[in-house]
C-alpha cells in the first residue's frame, strides 16, 4: 500500500461521484410535490414601501412581511465591540427597502419558472430615497441614512495608537490613497435552500449550500423561534463557497417559515442575477495610509484611516464589523516596527452587505502594506526586497508578539522571500527593463509578503463578541461492524478535500486503508456542533479533532485487541491496520467484529465505550496559527491598450506540516486565481444611485484558464509549535498576496512614465488613465523636458 | 404545452413541456439528469456544457424543443467513453477539480479539446477551454490533464478528427425534425398576465417627492430659432407639445396643478420598454427657465427611469431670434440598468435625444416659419426606424455630446 | 432567470417565417442558435409571445459557391466556418476570426446571421465581414434586397430589418491570390466582448482596400477606401504606410471624443494592419 497518512499526495476520494456527475448539490435535491419559490426583490437601492400590489387570484401563492410577521425575527448580528450599532435585516421587508435585490415577496409555484411569472405580476409602489452609494461620502454629515435611528451611517469606529508620535521625526513619510473594489465572491455554484417539514421526526429539515451547518441552524432557531431540536440542516454537496456560503440567510428563514406552514416541500435556487445583484459581497477597501522610515528603509511607524464599505446589514454570524475592525489589527503584516496608529470605520451604505471572503480583510491590508513598502524602497532608492528583509520578522524573534499583540508562532520570513527569489532571476530581469522590449511593451517585477492567522479560536473570537465564538472543535471517530471507520465533524467540505485529508489523518494513527474510512459532514443530525468551515481552520480544528478522536479510538482498539491477543495493553501496537502483539496480531475488522458481533467473546472489565469516541480539541494556544508566503509578479504592461500579461509568478510558502501536498498546491493554485481576479478583474460597480453594474458574468469578469498562469510554487515546513502535526492554516492565504504583488509589477514597469495604479482591479482604463494622467503631469511641471520622454 | 422528444443517452425520452423549457432544466427537471449544472443561466461559464449531436453545447440557451430529434449525451451517459475515461483519471491525477461543480461541463469541453486538437501548446489548451470557468483550482490542474491525456493518446498513435466528426451545416440539435407550426393565436400561459394599462394607477408607481435626486447622465444642447422669445417661451409651456417631440412620449390628459400622467415607449432591437409614469412641470417666469421632472416604470422589466428636462430660453443675438439652452438627464433603474456596458444604453439615450431635439427644433422652426398644421415628426420610438428615417451624421453629432456616468 | 411563456415555431420555408412574424397582433421574435437570444430571454430582457425557430430551414443552413462570392446561409454556425464546412474564399480571414469568437460551445450553435441581426456593436462578424465587403440578402413581404454588411447594423442592438424581413443569406466576395486581411481585437479576457476591434483587407488585384474600426458603442467605422490611411496595399509591410493620426480624426467625426477610447481604437486597427497575412 502506498503511503496515505500525513504528507502524501494521495488522489481525492471525492473526484470519482463529481467527476460522473454524480455529486449531489442543493439544486439536485428532489423530493416528493417540492414546489418553487422565486422573489420579489427591490429594484431599488433605496425606498419606502407603499403598497404592495398582489392581483387577487395570485394572493395565495404571494407571501409578504404582514404574513410573516408573528412567527419571524429579523436576523441581528451584533458584535460586542464598543459602541457598535446593531441593524436588524427584516426577513421580507416592510416599510423601507435598503438594498437592491432585498426580499419583498415570497411567490410560490409548480415550477420557477411559473413562481417568476407570479413575482412579475406583483407591484410595488416605492417612495424612492437618495441612496448611500459611497461610503467616504457617507460618512459627511449631510448624507441620507441608511438606519435612520442610527444618526449616522457608521456601524463601528475603531481606533487604536501605539507610540505614534515617536515616528514623526522620521526623515521619509509617504502618504498614499489606496482602494480595493467591492467584489462577488462568485463560487460556480450559488445558493440554494430546499426545505420541508418531517411529520415523524416533528422536525424542519432545511437543505441549504452552506459552510456552517450549526450556525444555521442557531441562526434560524432564533429568527423562527423554534427550538434546535426542531429543526435540522444538512448540507450537501456545495458547489464552492469563499465566505460566500458562511452566512443565515433572509431566504433561508422564508422557506423553513413556508415549509412549515404549506406542508409541502420548497426550494429556491438563487440564479446568478440574483447572486450578482442582491447576494453578498465583499472587499471593498479604502486607505489613507502614511508610512515613516529612515533612508536605510527601516519603518519607523504606519498611521492609517481605513473605511470598509459594509452595506445595508449586519449578517450573521460575522456581523458587518469584521472585516474593517480586523483591519486595524492585521495592518502591521508580516513587519517589526515600533509605531502605529489606526482608525476604521465599518460603514453602512445601500448596497448588500459584505461578508469575510478568502482572505478576509487580509487581501486588502496586503495591498495596501505592500505598495507602501515599494513605495518606501523607491523613496531609499533599494530594491523592494531588501527593504522587506529590513523589517521583516526574523526567525530569532520567534514566537514573536507583533505591535498588536499578534502571536507569530513560527517561521522563516526572510527565507521565504530568498527562495521566491532564488526562483527569478532578478538582474536579468533588471538589464531586460533597461533594455525594453521590443514590442514596446514594459516588464515589472513586484512582490508582496504576508502572514495569514489562521485557525484562531476562542480568545480571539470572544474579544469579538459575535454570535459565534469557536470553542473544541469536536470529531466522532467510530468502527462500523465490519472494520470501516466513520468520521464525523461538524465543519464541511466543499473543495478543500477533507473526505481524503482527514481519512489521511485518520490513518496515520490508526493505519487503516482510507478507503475503509469515510467522512461524514454538513448534517447537524449526524455531525458535533461546529461554526464550520472558515478562517484556514479546517485542518488544523477539524484535523486535531479527528487526530485526538482517532487517537482515543486507538486506545480502545488495542484494549480488545489486547485482549484477543491475551496480553496487557501495553504490550500492543497498531501497525498497518491491526494490533500487534509480542507473538501474533489481530486485525482491527476482527476487533470491530468481536465487539459488536460476538460481545460474548469479551471480558466483563472491557471498555464500554466501546469503538466509538466523539471528543474535542483545541490547539495548546488558540491564537491562530500564522502561515505566510512570499509572492513575486512579472509583468509585461501594454503602455497603448493597458493590457498587463503575467509573464512569470512565483509562490514561496509556509504552511506547517501538509497533510496532502497535492491539496495544498490546489488550495494555492485556486487562491492564486481568485487574488488574479482580484487584482486585475473582478468589480462590482454601483451607480449613484446605487443600482449595482454588473447582472451578469459578461459584466463581472472572472479569470479563465488564459488568464491565470501556472505559478512557480515553493514549500517550507515550518511546524507549528502548538498544533497537531505542526499544521497551520493555508487554505486562504492564495488569495492575500496577488494584488499586491502585480500592482507592485505594474506600477514598477510604469515608473518610466511616472504612472502608477493605486486601486483594483488594475483594469487596462485604469493603467491607461495612470499613464494619461503621468503624462498631463509631466506636462503642467516641465513641457520642454516632457516632449523626449515615450508618451 | 409541447412535446419533446430527444435521443438521451442512447435512449429516446418524450416529456411534454413549455416552449420556454431549456435543455438543462429538460435534462435536470424531466430526467433527473442532475450531472448537468446550471452556473449562470447566460452562457457564459459553461458548467451545462453538454453534446448535441456529438458537439459541446451550452444547454441553458438552448431551448429543448429547438433541438427536437437530436442526440443528447450528458455527463451522466459518458461513463463508458474512452475519453471521457482518460480525462476521469488525469483529472483525478492532476488534481483538477476541487468543489465539483463546473467538473461536468469542463470534462465535456476537455474531451473535444483532445478529440479535436492534434498537438495543441499549454496556451492553445487555454485559449480552447476559457468557455469553462472554475473557481477553484486555478486551471492548473485542469490544463494539465488534458496535456497529459492528449500527449498519451497521440503516443497511442490516435490522431485527432479537426471537426469533432461533425460534417452537417447548422446549429447543433437543428436539423434533426420536422416543421412545428405555433399553436393558434390564443392567450397567454402565463400566470401573470400581462400588465393592463387600466390597472395601473400610473402616479402612483413612482414618487417625484426626492427633491434631492440627481441624474446619472446628463447632456447639455442649445439651439437658436427664427422666433421672439416670448413664443418660444409661451411654446414650452404647452406639454403636451414639448411631450409630443419626445419620440415614444404620450401624455393621459393635461396637466393638473403642475402634474400630468404619461408615458414613453422605446424599442431597441429585441428589447421593449414601456415606462408609464407622471411628470411634474415647473416654470419661472422671471428667469424664463422651466424643467420637466418625470418617473416611470416598466413593469415588463422591473425597471425604472426618472428623467429632466430643463430649459431656457434667452433672446438671440439678432432681433426675432431665441436661444433655447436644454439640459436632459436621466437615470434607469432596475433590471435595465444592471449591466456594466452602459455604453449601450448611452448609445440609445443619445438617440431618443437627439432625435427630440431634432422635433423640437423641427416643430419650433415650423412655428417660426409660419407653417401650417402640425410638422411631420417622429413619433415612437423604434431605434431602428430611427436611424433608417434620420440623417446620420445628425446621431453622429448627437453623441458627441454624450457624457460619461459621473 | 427562466423566460416568460412563449409559443414556438419551427417553419421550414423562409415564406412561413415572414408570414408568421408579419403578425403584429403579438410580439414575434425570430431566433437562430439562440446564443444571444438565450441569455436575454432567461434575463427576461426580452419577452416575445411567438419564437420562430430559423434553423429547421434546410435553405438557411446551406452555402453555395459563385465564380466571384460565395452565399452563406444565416443559420450556417461559426463552427461551420471556423471548421471549412463552408468553402473558404477569404485566404484564411473567416475561419480565423470565427475561431475567436466566444467558445467553443457556443460557436456550435451560434449563428453568421443570427450574430449580424443581433446587432452587438461588439461582435465580430461586422467588423471582418465588413472588411471583406460582404453583403447581407433580406427576404420581405416585397421580395428580396441587399444591403453592404456596414450598413445592416444602424446602432447597438438594432439591424436594419424592416417589417416582415428575415436575413436569409451572407454574400462574401472571392478575394484575390494578392489579397491581405489582418484583424485584432482588445479584449480583458479570452472570449470576452472586445473593447476595440481593427480589421482591414487589401485586395490590389481587385482595387480594394478596405479598413474597419468595431466594438465602438455604435455600429463599426468603415474606411472604404482605406488607401488613404493604409496606403494601395502593395508596400512589403502595409503598415509602413499608416496614419494613425487620420484614423483617429475619422472616429472623432464618427463621434467617439474619449482620447482613450480613441488610442485603442487606432491602436487595435494599426495592429490588424500590423499582423496582414499571409505575410
Amino acid at each position: 500500500m502506498a503511503r496515505q497518512g500525513v504528507g502524501a499526495s494521495v488522489p481525492r476520494k471525492e473526484d470519482d461521484r463529481f467527476l460522473r456527475g454524480r455529486g449531489e448539490y442543493v439544486g439536485d435535491i428532489r423530493l416528493p410535490g417540492m414546489r418553487d419559490v422565486a422573489f420579489v426583490r427591490s429594484p431599488l437601492a433605496h425606498a419606502r414601501i407603499r403598497d404592495i400590489r398582489i392581483p387577487p387570484h395570485l394572493r395565495s401563492s404571494v407571501f409578504i412581511a404582514s404574513d410573516i410577521a408573528a412567527d419571524t425575527r429579523p436576523i441581528r448580528a451584533v458584535s460586542g465591540l464598543p459602541g457598535f450599532k446593531p441593524s436588524d435585516q427584516p426577513i421580507l421587508a416592510f416599510e423601507k427597502v435598503r438594498q437592491v435585490g432585498e426580499l419583498i415577496a415570497m411567490c410560490v409555484a409548480d415550477t420557477r419558472a411559473e413562481a417568476e411569472d407570479i413575482a412579475a405580476a406583483v407591484e410595488v409602489d416605492f417612495e424612492e430615497l437618495p441612496a448611500v452609494h459611497d461610503m467616504l461620502l457617507a460618512r459627511r454629515p449631510d448624507s441620507a441614512l441608511v438606519h435612520e435611528e442610527w444618526g449616522d451611517n457608521v456601524f463601528l469606529e475603531t481606533f487604536v495608537d501605539i507610540n505614534m508620535e515617536a515616528a514623526y521625526d522620521a526623515p521619509i513619510k509617504i502618504t498614499r490613497e489606496i482602494s480595493t473594489a467591492r467584489q462577488s465572491m462568485a463560487p460556480m455554484e450559488g445558493r440554494g435552500t430546499v426545505a420541508v417539514w418531517h411529520k415523524r421526526m416533528d422536525q424542519l429539515v432545511l437543505y441549504t449550500g452552506n459552510q456552517q451547518p450549526h450556525i444555521v441552524r442557531n441562526g434560524l432557531s432564533e429568527c423562527l423561534n423554534l427550538e434546535q431540536l426542531k429543526i435540522r440542516i444538512v448540507s450537501p454537496d456545495v458547489g464552492g463557497g469563499f465566505g460566500y456560503k458562511g452566512i443565515v440567510l433572509t431566504e433561508d428563514v422564508c422557506l423553513g417559515w413556508l415549509a412549515m406552514r404549506c406542508g409541502y416541500p420548497v426550494r429556491w435556487i438563487e440564479d446568478r442575477r440574483e447572486h450578482l445583484t442582491a447576494g453578498a459581497n465583499c472587499r471593498e477597501h479604502h486607505y489613507n495610509i502614511t508610512v515613516y522610515a529612515d533612508r536605510d528603509g527601516k519603518l519607523r511607524g504606519v498611521e492609517c484611516e481605513a473605511s470598509v464599505d459594509s452595506g445595508a446589514y449586519s449578517s450573521y454570524p460575522f456581523s458587518a464589523c469584521l472585516e474593517a475592525a480586523q483591519i486595524a489589527s492585521i495592518l502591521p503584516g508580516p513587519y517589526d516596527f515600533p509605531s502605529y496608529r489606526c482608525r476604521t470605520w465599518s460603514v453602512s451604505t445601500n448596497k448588500c452587505p459584505i461578508l469575510p471572503y478568502r482572505g478576509v480583510a487580509r487581501t486588502g491590508v496586503c495591498y495596501a502594506i505592500e505598495l507602501m513598502m515599494d513605495a518606501i524602497a523607491h523613496e531609499c532608492g533599494l530594491e523592494p526586497y531588501e527593504v522587506r528583509l529590513k523589517n521583516l520578522v526574523r526567525p530569532e524573534q520567534m514566537p514573536f508578539d507583533n505591535i498588536t499583540k499578534k502571536h507569530f508562532d513560527s517561521g522563516n520570513y526572510p527565507e521565504s522571500l530568498r527562495q521566491a527569489l532564488a526562483k527569478i532571476d532578478l538582474a536579468a530581469l533588471r538589464a531586460r527593463q533597461k533594455k525594453g522590449e521590443p514590442d514596446g511593451r514594459l516588464i515589472g517585477v513586484g512582490l508582496s509578503v504576508y502572514c495569514e492567522q489562521g485557525a484562531h479560536g476562542t480568545s480571539v473570537y470572544a474579544g469579538w463578541g459575535i454570535p459565534m465564538v469557536p470553542g473544541h472543535e469536536q470529531a466522532t471517530a467510530r468502527m462500523t461492524p465490519d472494520g470501516g471507520l466513520e468520521l464525523r465533524i461538524g465543519a464541511h467540505s466543499h473543495g478543500q478535500s477533507m473526505e481524503t485529508t482527514l481519512p489521511q489523518v485518520a490513518h496515520e494513527i490508526l493505519g487503516i486503508d482510507i478507503a475503509r474510512i469515510k467522512l461524514v459532514h454538513g448534517d447537524t443530525e449526524y455531525t458535533p456542533y461546529s461554526t464550520g468551515s472558515w478562517g484556514s481552520r479546517c485542518a488544523v480544528m477539524s484535523g486535531g479533532a479527528v487526530a485526538t478522536a482517532s487517537r482515543e479510538l486507538a486506545k480502545l482498539v488495542k484494549g480488545i485487541g489486547a485482549h484477543l491477543l491475551q496480553t496487557e495493553i501495553e504490550n500492543v501496537k497498531l501497525e498497518n491496520g491491526a494490533v500487534v502483539g509480542p507473538s501474533n496480531s489481530v486485525k482491527i475488522d476482527e476487533i470491530a467484529h468481536t465487539w459488536y458481533r460476538r460481545p460474548q467473546d469479551l471480558p466483563a472489565t472491557v471498555d464500554p465505550r466501546g469503538l466509538e469516541v466523539t471528543i474535542g480539541y483545541k490547539p495548546a494556544r488558540d491564537s491562530g496559527t500564522f502561515s505566510y508566503a512570499t509572492h513575486i509578479a512579472v509583468v509585461a504592461v501594454d503602455p497603448e491598450l493597458g493590457d498587463i500579461e503575467l509573464i512569470d509568478y512565483v509562490v514561496v510558502e509556509d504552511g506547517g506540516q501538509l497533510i496532502n501536498p497535492m491539496v495544498v498546491d490546489g488550495q494555492i493554485y485556486g487562491g492564486l486565481a481568485q487574488g488574479i481576479g482580484t487584482a486585475m478583474y473582478e468589480e462590482m460597480n454601483f451607480d449613484t444611485s446605487g443600482q449595482p453594474l454588473a447582472s451578469t458574468f459578461a459584466d463581472y469578469l472572472l479569470p479563465g484558464p488564459t488568464e491565470v498562469p501556472a505559478p512557480k510554487l515553493g514549500h517550507m515546513e515550518t511546524l507549528a509549535p502548538y498544533t497537531e502535526f505542526g499544521v497551520k492554516g493555508i487554505g486562504e492565504g492564495g488569495a492575500i498576496a496577488p494584488p499586491g504583488a502585480i500592482g507592485n509589477a505594474v506600477n514598477d514597469a510604469l515608473r518610466p512614465l511616472g504612472a502608477q495604479v493605486l486601486h483594483t482591479p488594475m483594469t487596462p482604463r485604469r493603467v491607461l488613465e495612470a499613464i494619461q494622467a503621468a503624462a498631463e503631469r509631466r506636462k503642467a511641471k516641465a513641457p520642454e523636458l516632457a516632449e523626449g520622454l515615450p508618451a | 404545452m409541447s412535446t419533446c422528444n430527444l435521443n438521451v443517452n442512447g435512449s429516446a425520452v418524450s416529456a411534454e413541456i413549455q416552449p420556454r423549457t431549456h435543455l438543462a432544466d429538460f435534462l435536470r427537471e424531466k430526467l433527473n439528469l442532475t450531472g448537468t449544472h446550471l452556473g449562470c443561466e447566460h452562457g457564459v461559464c459553461g458548467a451545462c456544457t453538454l453534446l448535441v449531436d456529438g458537439v459541446p453545447t451550452r444547454s441553458c440557451i438552448t431551448f429543448a424543443l429547438a433541438c427536437q430529434q437530436a442526440d443528447v449525451t450528458t455527463i451522466e451517459g459518458l461513463d463508458d467513453d474512452e475519453i471521457t475515461r482518460e480525462l476521469r483519471a488525469a483529472f483525478t491525477r492532476e488534481h483538477g477539480l476541487q468543489c465539483g461543480y463546473c467538473t461536468p461541463g469542463m470534462v465535456v469541453s476537455a474531451r473535444d479539446v483532445v478529440l479535436r486538437m492534434q498537438d495543441p501548446s499549454e496556451r492553445d489548451i487555454r485559449v480552447a477551454m476559457s468557455g469553462n470557468l472554475c473557481r477553484c483550482t486555478g486551471y492548473v490542474g485542469i490544463v494539465r490533464a488534458i496535456q497529459g491525456v492528449i500527449a498519451d493518446r497521440r503516443g497511442r498513435g490516435i490522431a485527432a478528427i479537426p471537426n469533432g466528426n461533425r460534417t452537417r451545416l447548422g446549429p447543433s440539435g437543428s436539423g434533426n425534425a420536422t416543421a412545428v407550426t405555433p399553436a393558434s393565436v390564443r392567450p397567454k400561459a402565463n400566470a401573470a398576465p400581462t400588465a393592463k394599462k387600466a390597472e395601473a394607477p400610473a402616479a402612483s408607481a413612482v414618487s417625484l417627492r426626492d427633491t434631492s435626486w440627481k441624474p446619472q447622465t446628463t447632456f447639455t444642447q442649445s439651439f437658436t430659432v427664427g422666433h421672439p422669445v416670448d413664443d418660444v417661451w409661451n411654446f414650452f409651456a404647452d406639454i403636451g407639445a414639448v411631450a409630443a417631440c419626445l419620440p415614444g412620449a404620450s401624455l393621459a390628459g393635461e396637466p393638473v396643478d403642475g402634474h400630468v400622467d404619461g408615458q414613453i415607449k422605446i424599442k431597441v432591437g429585441p428589447i421593449s420598454a414601456e415606462f408609464q409614469g407622471i411628470a411634474d412641470v415647473t416654470r419661472d417666469d422671471a428667469t424664463r427657465t422651466g424643467t420637466i421632472v418625470g418617473a416611470g416604470k416598466d413593469k415588463r422589466s422591473n425597471s425604472s427611469t426618472r428623467g429632466l428636462i430643463g430649459y431656457a430660453v434667452k433672446p438671440g443675438e439678432l432681433a426675432d431670434q431665441t436661444r433655447v439652452d436644454l439640459t436632459i438627464g436621466f437615470t434607469l433603474t432596475g433590471a435595465l440598468a444592471q449591466f456594466s456596458r452602459s455604453g449601450l444604453i448611452q448609445d440609445v439615450a443619445g438617440r431618443i435625444i437627439a432625435v427630440f431635439v431634432q422635433n423640437l427644433e423641427t416643430r419650433l422652426s415650423h412655428r417660426s416659419g409660419g407653417g401650417e398644421g402640425e410638422p411631420a415628426m417622429v413619433e415612437e420610438f423604434d431605434a431602428g426606424a430611427l436611424m433608417r428615417s434620420m440623417a446620420l451624421d445628425y446621431v453622429r453629432r448627437a453623441l458627441r455630446w454624450l457624457l460619461r456616468r459621473s | 432567470m427562466k423566460p416568460v411563456n412563449f409559443d414556438y415555431a419551427r417553419p421550414d420555408a423562409v415564406d412561413a417565417v415572414i408570414r408568421l412574424i408579419a403578425d403584429d397582433s403579438r410580439t414575434v421574435k425570430m431566433m437562430a442558435g439562440s446564443q444571444s437570444l438565450g441569455p436575454m430571454l432567461n434575463l427576461r430582457l426580452v419577452q416575445p409571445d411567438l419564437i420562430v425557430d430559423l434553423t429547421g430551414i434546410e435553405e438557411l443552413r446551406c452555402f453555395s459557391d459563385g465564380a466571384d462570392e460565395i452565399s452563406i446561409g444565416a443559420c450556417v454556425t461559426h463552427a461551420d466556418i471556423e471548421d471549412l464546412r463552408v468553402t473558404d474564399v477569404t485566404r484564411g480571414a473567416l475561419p480565423t476570426v470565427a475561431n475567436g469568437i466566444a467558445y467553443r460551445a457556443v460557436r456550435n450553435r451560434g449563428t453568421i446571421g443570427g450574430s449580424l441581426t443581433h446587432a452587438d456593436p461588439s461582435a465580430d462578424w461586422h467588423s471582418i465581414l465588413a472588411a471583406v465587403g460582404a453583403k447581407v440578402v433580406l427576404r420581405g413581404p416585397a421580395g428580396e434586397r441587399t444591403v453592404a454588411v456596414e450598413d445592416y447594423m444602424v446602432g447597438a442592438l438594432e439591424a436594419d430589418l424592416r417589417p416582415g424581413e428575415v436575413l436569409v443569406r451572407v454574400v462574401v466576395p472571392r478575394l484575390s491570390k494578392s489579397a491581405r486581411w489582418g484583424y485584432y481585437k482588445s479584449c480583458r479576457k479570452t472570449g470576452e466582448f472586445a473593447h476595440a476591434i481593427g480589421a482591414f483587407m487589401t485586395d490590389p488585384d481587385r482595387g480594394v482596400s478596405r479598413a474597419v474600426i468595431g466594438a465602438t458603442e455604435s455600429r463599426p467605422v468603415v474606411i472604404a477606401t482605406a488607401s488613404d490611411v493604409i496606403g494601395d496595399g502593395r508596400a512589403p509591410r502595409p503598415s509602413d504606410s499608416f496614419d494613425g493620426g487620420a484614423v483617429g480624426e475619422i472616429l472623432e467625426k464618427a463621434g467617439m471624443v474619449d482620447p482613450l477610447d480613441k488610442q485603442t481604437h487606432v491602436a487595435a486597427l494599426r495592429r490588424a494592419i500590423e499582423q496582414a497575412r499571409p505575410q
